[in-house]
């Protein structure tokens, strides 16, 4: 069923070839063109939902969602199917559980986050340490690897790209409408659980697309980082996500190149990550310049 | 209790009660909400005054029955809070937030005109004009309260429902407040429903007061509920809001010193006129 699926995905094979024309000598090989097409793919996905993510103060959220990675992955192999399914649609269900607690539960939201997250976490490490050899398996989505992105999830990738696009055209005034306030948010009309759902949902399908390319541990970061530098750099909401964009894709590209280059030979993720952190170091001594000269 | 014609009623609820976690917040509600009035929801913390407005709002579930017979569909509603979840480093502008309700473009493709236009309209009506380019996050207590009438107002509503929407602001800040609310009320004829603190503002600018404990003590027109017995039982205190109204035996209050029973005494007390008449505890 599962190759079914894949043969309804786009081929973006040309596309990453195209890449190949660029005067890069670290782009001759496929899978360099492939991992920076997902790059392009990916960054601007992270970068849209991350202004969410800041503005509702979910960064635990999906920190959480990247964490349940292990156990989706733990899932698939459990059960024989392919955790490349496996784990995006556990990640989707920890996703909605995470928002249903928290709207139903008196607990505030990070603790109810919290239960969940250790519930999950301990699933997974329950199931790994069960299984011989299986924490070898794990370590590709522990660390993250664009680098061994496939066709197949280059194709979700576009799709999934396409969705969020719909998605952020649509609900981003009304997602900023309820972080500001929820009832003010629904007496204008806006339906506050489902687009909380919505978001969610989406939310828990890019953190796991990006824990294939920076691993479990650094997935927040994606998120986060570039909307964060954004808050410091933008002068309007409407400006601050696209200064999201062109962070987060500047991190992706520099990182990847920068970590193809033989004198420094990194992990691709982790450099995506330091860049868009140095990105946010300069961002923060510019926004203290500025301040200083508000003052 | 209620006394509007049908058409003339805005909201009725009748026999509303919310319970939650065990506890009896709002009991066995009946009260009717003038159309195109000024009706303010009085009464200590806890009364379940807030409650009520989420209860009309659909954000709450109650038993009992909300209904609004003066109109063929539910109608446009707004709510204005006591202040919205704000960081400071969010960089939304007044004229973005305005236009968030307001339009369907999201805000990273730009404001169109007619929401530009419609955000300097509305902030002209709260006395805001000025703020449009501000960052929410900048603004003063005053300020931000008038900027969330203000985009309350762009959605032209039918219904007005404020949580003490100046909680917290200066006396001259909370009396500009209820002037432009009024004035735009007038203007524009929406039903206002407001929970409030204020007593003596209450007394100058409402129709219709609800004084809410739990229950439903006492509703009618300012001089006829702000009663000091009510106000008493409502509060544990003697308030004495109207002159003729004061408990103390003696012609001048032990208390506060005022002449309560001057015959000089205004009917209402308004707010630009000092003490005789303001609240005393």
């Amino acid at each position: 069923m599962l190759e079914s699926l894949s043969a309804l995905l786009p081929d973006l094979q040309p596309v990453a070839d195209a890449l190949g024309l660029l005067p890069l000598d670290c782009l001759h090989p496929v899978f360099m063109r492939q991992a920076l097409l997902a790059v392009l793919l990916l960054a601007p996905m992270t970068a849209a939902l991350g202004v969410s993510v800041v503005t509702f103060r979910m960064a635990f959220f999906s920190d959480a969602i990247g964490h349940s990675a292990f156990a989706g992955v733990a899932l698939g192999l459990l059960f024989s199917l392919d955790p490349l399914f496996t784990m995006p649609a556990f990640g989707v269900l920890v996703g909605l559980c995470i928002m249903a607690v928290r709207r139903g539960s008196l607990l505030s939201a990070d603790t109810s986050i919290g239960i969940v997250f250790s519930a999950v976490v301990a699933f997974g490490l329950a199931v790994v340490s069960r299984t011989p050899g299986m924490s070898r398996n794990m370590a590709q989505f522990l660390y993250g690897d664009i680098l061994t992105v496939t066709s197949a999830e280059l194709g979700f990738l576009a799709l999934l790209a396409l969705g969020l696009l719909l998605f952020v055209l649509i609900g981003f005034n009304r997602l900023l409408l309820i972080a500001l306030h929820p009832v003010m948010a629904r007496a204008q009309g806006v339906r506050v659980a489902l687009w909380q759902y919505a978001f969610a949902a989406l939310l828990s399908l890019v953190a796991m697309m990006a824990v294939r390319a920076v691993g479990v541990l650094l997935v927040t970061a994606l998120l986060i980082v570039p909307a964060a530098t954004a808050r410091h750099l933008a002068r309007t909401a409407g400006g601050m996500f696209w200064w999201a964009q062109a962070v987060a894709l500047f991190s992706g590209i520099a990182g990847l190149l920068l970590s193809a280059q033989s004198w420094l030979g990194t992990a691709s993720g982790a450099t995506i990550i330091l860049v868009a952190c140095a990105c946010f170091l300069l961002s923060t001594l510019l926004a203290r310049r500025q301040g200083h000269r508000r003052a | 209790m209620p006394t509007s014609l049908p058409s003339d009623v805005a909201v009725r609820l009748r026999g509303l009660t919310v319970r939650r976690n065990g506890l009896t917040i709002l009991r066995d509600i009946d009260a009717d909400v003038p159309r195109g009035g000024s009706t303010v929801v009085i009464g200590p913390n806890g009364a379940g005054k807030s409650t009520l407005l989420l209860c009309i709002t659909g954000e709450l579930a109650c038993e009992g029955s909300i209904t609004f017979p003066a109109f063929d569909r539910p109608p446009r509603m707004a709510y204005v809070p006591q202040h919205v979840q704000l960081d400071a480093g969010l960089p939304l502008t007044v004229l973005e937030f305005l236009a968030l309700g307001g339009q369907r473009r999201p805000l990273w493709l730009g404001i169109a005109a007619a929401a530009r236009e419609r955000a300097i309209r509305h902030l002209e009506i709260v006395q805001a004009a000025h703020l449009l380019q501000r960052r929410m996050g900048d603004l003063s207590g005053g300020e931000q309260r008038r900027v969330l009438l203000a985009s309350a107002l762009a959605r032209r509503p039918h219904l007005l429902l404020l949580d003490e929407p100046a909680a917290g602001v200066d006396a001259s800040g909370e009396r500009l407040f209820w002037k432009v609310l009024t004035a735009a009320r007038q203007e524009q004829g929406f039903t206002q429903i407001m929970v409030s603190h204020n007593l003596s503002l209450t007394a100058h600018y409402a129709d219709q007061v609800l004084c809410l404990n739990g229950s439903l003590m006492r509703a009618g027109a300012p001089h006829a509920a702000l009663t000091a017995p009510t106000l008493r039982a409502l509060f544990g205190v003697p308030i004495h809001l109207y002159p003729e109204q004061c408990e103390e035996p003696d012609e001048t209050c032990a208390q506060c010193g005022a002449h309560c029973h001057s015959a000089e005494a205004p009917a209402c007390p308004s707010p630009d006129a000092a003490p005789p008449s303001s609240p005393t505890r």
